[in-house]
C-alpha cells in the first residue's frame, strides 16, 4: 500500500511540474506587463504604466470585448451542433459515414490561413461579405471538428448495453438517449465547449480576413501590432483576460461537476 | 441536468443570434472616413485623428494590413469600403491596373504645391496625365549598427560579412528586400537584376553570419537593447525612432555601394463615397503641422513635402542625413516588380533559408 | 468498438440526419465550398479575376516535384509533427492519468481547470513570452547565474528545439484533455479486479489502461499532429534561421506574393499526405485499442 502512496505522491508532484511548465510563459507575460521597459529588458522596472495606457486604448479594449462576445456565441453554437453530430456518428451506421468522418480533417489539417483566405473569397463572391456574421460563420466552422472529435472520443468509451437495457425496459428512444448517454458525455461536451472557446478566442487569421473595418478582435489587433511594434499593453490586456478567465472558471467550478461520476 | 444544459445552450444560442442580428443591422455611421494602412504608421495616431475630426467633423476609422499583398486583397474584396489607402509606390501601378484606385484631383489638395517635384511627378504615381497617388513619406532601407559594437561607422556593405560580427547580424525576412540587398552587394541595379545566381551565392555566404530574421521594428529594437546584434538591415525611419524615442544606441549607415529607397503614397480607392473628406485627410497628412508633430512625438520617415521637412529641427536625422545630396546619389528607388520576378525571388529566398538552417 | 448497435444496417441515415445536418451544413457553407474554390484555384494558372488571363494547368502540383525544396520542408514539418505529438503524449498521458485516477473531488476540478486555462491566453503572446524566456540574457540566464558560481549563457532562441518547446507548450492541453476524458471513463473496479488477480502495475497499464484509453490518445494525437505539420507562426517566431517549414512557405504564397494557386496546391498536397499518414497509423492504433 505504501508503494501506492509513494506513487500517488510522485504523481501529484509530476502534475505540479507540468502545471509549472504550462504557466511559465503566462507568468512571464503577467510579470512583464508590470515592466516599464518596452523591450522586456531585465532587470525589471516595476510600474503600472501599461495598464494605464491600456485603459486609454479604446480600440484594444473594444477588440477584447468583441473577442469574448464572439467566442461565447461560437461556443454555444459549435457545442450544440457538434455534440449532435457526434451523437449521430456514434449511434448510427450508414453508408458514407467514413466519408463524413474524414471530412472533419480538412478544417484542422489545412492551415487556417488557407481556409481563411478561401472563406474571404467565397463570402465575397456569394454576397455574405465581411463583418461579425462572417466571423461567426468562420469561427463556428473551425471549432466544429474539434467539438466532434472530442465528444466522439468520450462517446467511444460508452457501453451501448446500458442504452439497450433502457430501451428493452420500455423507455422511448428519446428517454433512453436523454437519461443514459447524455450525462455520460457531459465531460466530453464541456471539454468540446472549452476547445471551441479557445479556438474562437485565439483565432486571428479568419478574423482579420473577415472583420469589417472598425470592428476587430483582440488577436487581430495583436497580430497587427507585432509588425510595427509589440507594446506591452498587449501583455497587460492578456494578463487581465487570464485573471478574469481564472475567476470565471473557479466560479463555474462551484456549480458544475466535471467529474461526470455516475 | 444535462437536458437543462442542452436547453439552456440552445436558448442562449438563439438569444445571442438575435442580439447579433440587431448589432449588425445598425453599424454604418455617417460622417466617417475609412483608412487602410499599417498599424502604428502615422495615420492612426490619436492626436492626429482627433485634430482632423475637430477640423472637418469626420471621424477616422482604421483597418490594417500586414503586407502589401493583404492590402491588395482587402481592396479587391471590399469595393467602396475604404476612402484612403496607403500604397507603397512600387505597388500603385498594380492597384491601378486592377482598377482598385481612382484618379486624384491634386488641385483640391492645398499642400500639394509644396511636394518635392520629382516625387509628385513620379511615373510610379502618375499615368496618362492623371495622378493616382500622392507622395506621402519616403525612406531608405539600408544598414543600422549597434553603436557599442563599432569604434567608427563602417562605410561598406561588406561589414555584414565581417567574421568579427558572426552571429550578430540580422536580415529582414522578406524575399524582395533580401534579393535587392544582395543586388547592391553584387553591384547590380536593384530594379534590373541580371545575375540572380550571383545574388544567391552572395546571400548564401551571408547566412552563417545571421543570428535571425527580423520582421518588425520591435524585434530589432529588442535585440539591440539586449546587446545581441551588431549590425543589420533596417529602415531609416525605424532607426531614427530607435535612437530618438527609445534611446537605443543605433546609428543609420548608408554604405558606398548604395541603398534602397522607397516611397509611400496615399491613394483613394475606387468607389469611395467620401472623396472630398479623403482629399482633406490626405491634405492633412502631408501638411507640415502633422508631420512635425509626428516626427517629434513618434519618429517618422522623410516627408515628401519639402516645406514639412524644412519645419524640422536643423539637426533632425531626416533633415541632416537624408537631405544630403551626396547620399541621395547612392540611393536607388524601388520600381514595380513583376509577379513573375517576385515569385522567382521568393523561391530563391526560401531555398536559401531552407538550405542554411 | 462501441460504435454500433447490434441491428446496424446501411440505411440508418434517416434518423441520423437531423442530428448531422446542422453541423455538416454549416461546415459545407463555411468550409467545404470555399475550399472547393481553392481546389479549383490550384488547377489554374492565375486567379479568375479582373484583367487576368487564366487557364487550366497542373503546373502548381508539378512544382512540388520540380525542386526538392517543398519535399524536404514537408519532411521537416512531418518530423516536427511527430516529435511534438510524441512529447505531448509522453508528458500528457501520465498527467491525465494522475488527474483522472489519483486526484479527487475539488482538487481534481481545480487542476483540470488550470490545465485548460492556458488555452485561453493568446497564442501569439504566449510565443513571445517564450522568446523572452529562452533568449540569452533572459530569465533562464538570470536564474542560473544567481545559483551557479560561473557565468553561463543559455540561448535556446532561434533554433529547432525552441520551436518544439513552443509547440509542445501550446498543444499539451489537447492531449491531457482527451486522455483525461477516456481515462476517467475507466471503471476503477476493473483495475482493482485486475490487481487482485495478481497483475503487476505495469501489466495493468499495458493491457488494460492504455487500450481502454486509446480513443483519447488517438484523438489527442490527431488534434496535435495535424495542425503542427502545417504550423507557421511558432516556427517563424521561435525558429529564426531554423524556422523555415512547409507551413511557412505556404504562408509566403499568400502574404509575400500573390500566388494563391501554388499556395492552394501545396496545402492540398499537405492534406493528402497528412491523411495518408493517419490512414497508415489507424490500423496500428486499432490493434492496440480495446
Amino acid at each position: 500500500m505504501t508503494l501506492t502512496r509513494i506513487l500517488h505522491g510522485l504523481g501529484r508532484a509530476y502534475v505540479g511540474l507540468v502545471l509549472a511548465f504550462l504557466y511559465l510563459p503566462i507568468l512571464i507575460m503577467a510579470v512583464m506587463s508590470f515592466n516599464a521597459s518596452p523591450f522586456y529588458q531585465l532587470p525589471i522596472d516595476w510600474s503600472t504604466d501599461w495598464f494605464s495606457a491600456l485603459a486609454g486604448n479604446r480600440s484594444l479594449i473594444s477588440a477584447a470585448w468583441n473577442s469574448l462576445y464572439i467566442a461565447a456565441i461560437t461556443t454555444a453554437i459549435a457545442t450544440t451542433l457538434g455534440t449532435a453530430a457526434a451523437l449521430a456518428l456514434h449511434r448510427y451506421q450508414f453508408r458514407g459515414k467514413k466519408l463524413l468522418q474524414a471530412l472533419l480533417f480538412p478544417p484542422i489539417a489545412i492551415p487556417w490561413l488557407i481556409t481563411g483566405t478561401a472563406m474571404l473569397i467565397f463570402f465575397f463572391a456569394v454576397g455574405i461579405g465581411r463583418g461579425l456574421h462572417a466571423i461567426l460563420l468562420g469561427h463556428v466552422a473551425l471549432a466544429l471538428p474539434y467539438v466532434i472529435v472530442v465528444v466522439s472520443a468520450r462517446l467511444r468509451t460508452f457501453a451501448p448495453e446500458l442504452e439497450e437495457a433502457a430501451l428493452s425496459l420500455g423507455a422511448s428512444q428519446w428517454q433512453a438517449t436523454r437519461r443514459v448517454p447524455l450525462p455520460w458525455i457531459a465531460p466530453g461536451v464541456i471539454a468540446g465547449a472549452l476547445f471551441a472557446f479557445a479556438v474562437s478566442f485565439d483565432q486571428f487569421v479568419v478574423s482579420y480576413f473577415l472583420s469589417a473595418p472598425g470592428q476587430t478582435t483582440l488577436p487581430v489587433q495583436i497580430y497587427a501590432a507585432i509588425r510595427k511594434g509589440f507594446t506591452p499593453e498587449i501583455n497587460a490586456v492578456s494578463t487581465i483576460i487570464i485573471v478574469l478567465s481564472m475567476t470565471l472558471m473557479l466560479l463555474t467550478a462551484r456549480f458544475f461537476r466535471f467529474g461526470g461520476e455516475k | 441536468m444535462s437536458t437543462r444544459m442542452m436547453n439552456r445552450t440552445i436558448g442562449r444560442g438563439l438569444l445571442a443570434a438575435t442580439l447579433l442580428a440587431t448589432f449588425c443591422a445598425g453599424v454604418a455611421q455617417a460622417e466617417e472616413i475609412r483608412v487602410l494602412n499599417w498599424k502604428g504608421y502615422g495615420t492612426d495616431e490619436s492626436w492626429a485623428t482627433e485634430a482632423f475630426e475637430a477640423k472637418t467633423g469626420y471621424t477616422v476609422v482604421h483597418d490594417y494590413f500586414n503586407s502589401e499583398q493583404e492590402m491588395l486583397t482587402k481592396l479587391r474584396t471590399n469595393p467602396g469600403t475604404y476612402d484612403v489607402v496607403m500604397i507603397n509606390a512600387a505597388f500603385t501601378g498594380q492597384a491601378l491596373e486592377e482598377g482598385l484606385i481612382q484618379p486624384i484631383d491634386t488641385g483640391k489638395i492645398t499642400n500639394a504645391a509644396d511636394l518635392t517635384p520629382e516625387m509628385a511627378q513620379s511615373e510610379l504615381l502618375n499615368t496618362g496625365g492623371k495622378t493616382y497617388g500622392v507622395p506621402w513619406v519616403w525612406g531608405l532601407t539600408s544598414l543600422a549598427i549597434n553603436d557599442k559594437a563599432f569604434d567608427q561607422k563602417p562605410d561598406s556593405i561588406e561589414v555584414m560579412w565581417d567574421p568579427a560580427h558572426k552571429g550578430k547580424v540580422v536580415l529582414r525576412d522578406d524575399a524582395l528586400e533580401a534579393v535587392q540587398f544582395g543586388a547592391i552587394a553584387t553591384g547590380q541595379d536593384i530594379n534590373d537584376i541580371k545575375d540572380l545566381g550571383a545574388v544567391k551565392e552572395k546571400l548564401a555566404s551571408l547566412m552563417p553570419q545571421i543570428r535571425t530574421f527580423w520582421s518588425s521594428e520591435n524585434d530589432w529594437n529588442q535585440m539591440v537593447a539586449a546587446g545581441q546584434i551588431d549590425v543589420g538591415t533596417y529602415w531609416s525611419g525605424a532607426a531614427s525612432r530607435a535612437k530618438v524615442n527609445f534611446n537605443l544606441p543605433v546609428s543609420f549607415v548608408i554604405p558606398k555601394e548604395g541603398a534602397v529607397g522607397w516611397l509611400d503614397g496615399l491613394s483613394i480607392p475606387a468607389g469611395s463615397k467620401n472623396v472630398d473628406a479623403a482629399l482633406a485627410f490626405i491634405d492633412y497628412m502631408i501638411s507640415p503641422e502633422f508631420y512635425v508633430e509626428w516626427v517629434n512625438k513618434v519618429g517618422a520617415p522623410v516627408s515628401a513635402n519639402q516645406k514639412a521637412v524644412a519645419g524640422l529641427d536643423e539637426s533632425a536625422f531626416n533633415r541632416a542625413v537624408l537631405g544630403d545630396p551626396a547620399v541621395a546619389e547612392r540611393v536607388v528607388f524601388q520600381k514595380p516588380v513583376s509577379d513573375e520576378n517576385r515569385e522567382k525571388y521568393l523561391q530563391l529566398w526560401q531555398e536559401l533559408k531552407a538550405a542554411n538552417q | 468498438m462501441a460504435d454500433s448497435q447490434p441491428s446496424a444496417g446501411r440505411g440508418q441515415l434517416r434518423p441520423a440526419l437531423p442530428l448531422l445536418l446542422p453541423a455538416y451544413l454549416w461546415l459545407t457553407v463555411a468550409v467545404f465550398l470555399p475550399l472547393s474554390a481553392m481546389v479549383f484555384f490550384s488547377f489554374v494558372t492565375d486567379l479568375p479575376m479582373a484583367g487576368r488571363d487564366w487557364a487550366a494547368t497542373l503546373e502548381h502540383y508539378a512544382a512540388f516535384f520540380q525542386t526538392d525544396l517543398y519535399g524536404r520542408l514537408l519532411l521537416r514539418s512531418l518530423r516536427l509533427g511527430l516529435e511534438v505529438t510524441l512529447y505531448c503524449t509522453i508528458i500528457g498521458f501520465p498527467c491525465a492519468y494522475v488527474l483522472a485516477k489519483v486526484l479527487k473531488g475539488r482538487s481534481r476540478e481545480a487542476v483540470f481547470l488550470l490545465v485548460i486555462l492556458p488555452f485561453w491566453s493568446n497564442g501569439l503572446v504566449r510565443v513571445f513570452s517564450w522568446a523572452v524566456f529562452l533568449r540569452g540574457g533572459g530569465v533562464v540566464d538570470l536564474a542560473l547565474n544567481a545559483v551557479l558560481p560561473f557565468e553561463v549563457s543559455i540561448d535556446l532562441m532561434y533554433s529547432y528545439p525552441a520551436v518544439v518547446i513552443g509547440l509542445v507548450h501550446s498543444y499539451l492541453p489537447y492531449m491531457v484533455l482527451t486522455c483525461y476524458l477516456t481515462l476517467q471513463a475507466i471503471d476503477d473496479s476493473l483495475i482493482e479486479a485486475a490487481r487482485s488477480l495478481g497483475a503487476s502495475r505495469l501489466t495493468v497499464l499495458r493491457r488494460l489502461i492504455v487500450p481502454l484509453a486509446m480513443p483519447g490518445l488517438a484523438a489527442g494525437a490527431v488534434l496535435i499532429f495535424v495542425p503542427v505539420v502545417g504550423s507557421f507562426m511558432e516556427p517563424r517566431i521561435l525558429g529564426g534561421r531554423s524556422g523555415t517549414f512547409y507551413g511557412t512557405v505556404i504562408e509566403d504564397q499568400f502574404v509575400a506574393v500573390f500566388n494563391w494557386p501554388l499556395g492552394a496546391a501545396l496545402s492540398f498536397i499537405l492534406l493528402a499526405v497528412v491523411l495518408a499518414v493517419l490512414a497508415l497509423a489507424a490500423p496500428v492504433l486499432r490493434r492496440h485499442g480495446a
